[in-house]
């Protein structure tokens, strides 16, 4: 169906070889997953299948590539329309039309299909993708999976052999994740689609697939079944951890496999008591009935809550819940109908200056946008000029943060998880009292995770800090987070700490704690810490 | 009045150009604000602040016209090499109706943009562009689209700029946002071209219409009329 015959890619102006001689034949109804980490080239491969790499971005190819026979030389992108679905990383920015209908029908207008045609092709993709009800909104209007849903419709109207999507569920929630790729599923076994996707967060998905390709960054690439990947990859969810980390002959990819491979490890061992989590006493920030309206619609009503020092909070719940709201409310940026935010008994809307930055740091989702400058050097050098401190401090942080990185870079340049940690080298630069991340979890992979989650414990721990994280990464969170804050249609549902509200819901327990359950271990970590002290 | 939102509402590119000639025309030879209800407002305030200036400018500055005297300003001396032109003076009536009455033309050709604008979106007269203009129909798209976008992200990074306890008036601070700005919109316009090329746009020479626009008798009668007015005015 797909066919790379020793394909190697390498892009002008870099030396650097993303793939280096791969051959693979990807059969018809297959689901092949391609891992590896940030900027190994994982887009690159997925645009190689419908031409847009080379075509659109330039580079050179050497082997080649077909789809359904037709090589993907011969013809431009549009040419293989009919073929192949593709979905990009953030389907907003790839959505034409205006509305639902308008933009199912917008590749069958282009490819002059027949009303009639076209008619009966967006009833059977609204159907087939439950967006009956959605079929004249605004697609501005609909939820990040919706989205999703309409861009995989839109691709499925064209009735293609294969859809390529590059990490679908990034952005998404955990209950809007499982619903796109449980939709995925469906594709490959009742119409025997092929589907080829990215994806970051293997615990989503690697129940799905059946062979990953795993690139390495350096241009090698290894194929293989799931099983026979993660024997040995470095990338893997947290149950394959687990199974290393309990010495299991056989790694199990589900939760129900590992629970059948752990039953005699869970029978031997006994849960301690949990010992209670402590507060420190110190009021840091102190949300008093914060209510925030946009028109006719809350994002907030009437949240009031208190975070403590030493506290890391994680703050979840569904796609546009108000997780955002609440955050640019603390940090006194966001629009806020009533109610006020103190922070150390400052009032956090009315901060300027130097001032804002010793008491609230904030990482936007988006963490470019805090950078301006045209190098990483420069960017440092304003960061340490605006704190008035001495200059490269910030450089000495972001050394540690993540080192190697190169000062001429320009910051567009970096990769995802560089990125983050130029952006948050730069906020803790002024220790600021308060650090706030609005989702900071995008496209980062396990690696960049780790450390991240190592730096976040780290700055709570030295400066007793407070630390507040909107995420839908409910494994970052057990990992990470104190305390969780539940919110939902913009009240808060649950507060309470990690491990209570994490094991409280079946959609929200981390892999780690469904494979042990009942014993209440949300990581890895807990777990082997628990056989350790066993009498 | 009515008719023309009506033709508008069909967004046939035609029609739309037609009845923008034929807006245009009711409103030149009525000399009138057309009453376009609340949907318009932002036009209604932008051009009342143009008309406001507009009039001002047309009755303090200028060449004096002959007429009935209403009020009186004092003269400001202009330099001799400016002849027939003075500011201040005698305000005549028919110097106030005259600025008054080119104000309002202006005014209500904004309104008209600004109703056409609203009524029709430009991703719907994409869809009716002939495909020989294909490049032209992704620049249009892109462009269009940014703009919703562009409006965002200027939210956006000012608000990450004043996390950063950054102050965002002046010069500088638009440097700093214009950076940030154009590396996103270019980014993001990449990744529609790279959408819309995939999606297999530019590649059939003919195009279909999922709800075709169909064209009636009234529309034909309005372009008929507009016509008219045109040649007659």
């Amino acid at each position: 169906m797909i066919k790379f015959s020793n394909v190697s890619l390498v892009y002008p102006n870099s030396t650097k070889t993303v793939l280096e001689d791969l051959t693979l034949d990807i059969a018809e109804g297959e689901l092949v997953l391609v891992i590896g980490p940030t900027g190994s080239g994982k887009s690159s491969l997925l645009r190689l299948i419908n031409g847009l790499v080379p075509h659109h971005t330039g580079g050179i190819l050497a082997g080649d590539v077909s789809v359904d026979g037709v090589s993907t030389r011969e013809v431009k992108p549009g040419g293989l329309a009919h073929l192949i679905g593709i979905v990009g990383q953030n389907p907003l920015h790839g959505f034409v039309t205006d509305t639902v209908e308008e933009e199912l029908a917008f590749s069958m207008e282009v490819m002059n299909l027949a009303p009639d045609v076209m008619r009966k092709r967006i009833e059977e993709a609204l159907d087939f993708m439950s967006l009956t009800t959605l079929r004249s909104r605004q697609i501005s209007t609909l939820s990040g999976g919706e989205q999703q849903r309409v861009a995989i419709a839109s691709a499925l109207v064209m009735h293609p052999k294969a859809l390529v999507l590059d990490e679908p569920t990034s952005a998404l929630d955990p209950i809007a994740a499982e619903e796109v790729l449980s939709i995925l599923h469906r594709l490959v076994h009742d119409l025997g689609i092929t589907v080829v996707l990215a994806e970051h967060k293997l615990e989503r998905v690697i129940g799905f697939a059946d062979r990953i390709v795993y690139i390495n960054g350096d241009g090698q690439t290894n194929v293989g079944t799931p099983s026979q990947i993660m024997q040995t990859s470095p990338l893997a969810p947290p149950i394959v951890h687990l199974a290393r980390a309990l010495g299991l002959a056989d790694v199990g990819l589900s939760v129900r496999d590992m629970r059948r491979l752990t039953e005699t490890i869970r029978e031997n061992i006994t849960v301690p008591s949990q010992s209670a989590a402590q507060k420190s006493g110190k009021t840091v920030i102190d949300i008093d009935t914060v209510t925030v309206a946009y028109g006719a619609s809350t994002a907030l009503n009437k949240v009031s809550a208190t975070i403590y020092e030493n506290e890391i909070v994680a703050v979840m719940g569904r796609n546009g819940a108000g997780k955002s709201s609440l955050l640019t409310a603390i940090a006194g940026v966001g629009h806020v109908t009533s109610g006020q935010v103190h922070i150390h008994s400052l009032e956090s809307s009315s901060l300027a200056g130097n001032l804002r930055m010793k008491t609230v740091g904030f990482i936007p989702q988006e963490p470019s946008d805090l950078l301006y400058a045209q190098s990483v050097i420069k960017e440092c050098h304003q960061a340490d000029k605006d704190n008035q401190i001495e200059s490269g401090t910030t450089l000495k942080i972001l050394d540690q943060l993540v080192p190697g990185i190169s000062y001429e870079t320009h910051p567009r340049d970096l990769s995802e998880g560089q990125r983050l940690g130029l952006a948050l080298s730069i906020v803790l630069s002024s220790n600021p009292k308060v650090l706030i991340l609005d989702e900071p979890t995008r496209g980062l992979d396990y690696e960049a995770k780790k450390i991240l989650t190592r730096i976040l414990i780290e700055f709570a721990k030295t400066f007793n800090r407070a630390v507040m994280i909107a995420t839908h990464d409910v494994e970052l969170v057990a990992e990470l987070a104190t305390r969780v804050i539940f919110l939902a249609d913009g009240d808060i549902v649950a507060d309470g700490v990690t491990i209570d509200v994490l094991l409280a819901s079946p959609a929200f327990a981390p892999q780690v704690s469904k494979v042990m359950a009942p014993a209440p271990w949300l990581t890895v970590h807990d777990v082997i810490a628990a056989i350790e002290n066993q009498p | 009045m009515t008719i023309a939102i009506a033709v508008a509402r069909r967004s046939s590119p035609i029609v739309a150009i037609a009845s923008v000639g034929v807006m245009g025309v009711i409103v030149f030879s009525q000399r009138d604000d057309a009453p376009w209800g609340k949907s318009f407002s932002w036009s209604l305030k932008f051009s009342a602040s143009i008309l406001l200036i507009r009039t001002f400018i047309g009755v303090t500055i200028g060449v004096p016209v002959p007429g009935t005297n209403i009020f009186s300003l004092p003269v400001i001396p202009l330099p001799h090499w400016m002849p027939g032109i003075r500011i201040g003076g005698a305000v005549t009536a028919e110097r106030l109706s005259s600025a008054l009455s080119e104000g309002v033309i202006i005014c209500a050709l904004i309104i008209i943009f600004g109703a056409a604008a609203s009524l029709t979106s430009p991703h719907k007269l994409l869809r009716i562009l002939p495909i020989f203009m294909y490049e032209f129909g992704v620049a249009v798209v892109i462009s269009t689209s940014l703009v919703p976008q562009l409006v965002s992200s200027v939210g956006r990074i000012r608000q990450a700029q004043k996390l950063r306890g950054q102050s965002t008036k002046g010069f500088a601070s638009y440097r700093r946002l214009a950076i940030p700005l154009l590396e996103e919109s270019l980014a993001r316009s990449l990744d529609l071209a790279a959408a819309m090329d995939s999606r297999g746009y530019g590649i059939s020479r003919l195009r279909s219409r999922y709800r075709p626009i169909q064209w009636r008798l009234p529309d034909s009668a309005i372009v008929l009329c507009g016509l008219i007015v045109m040649t007659l005015t």
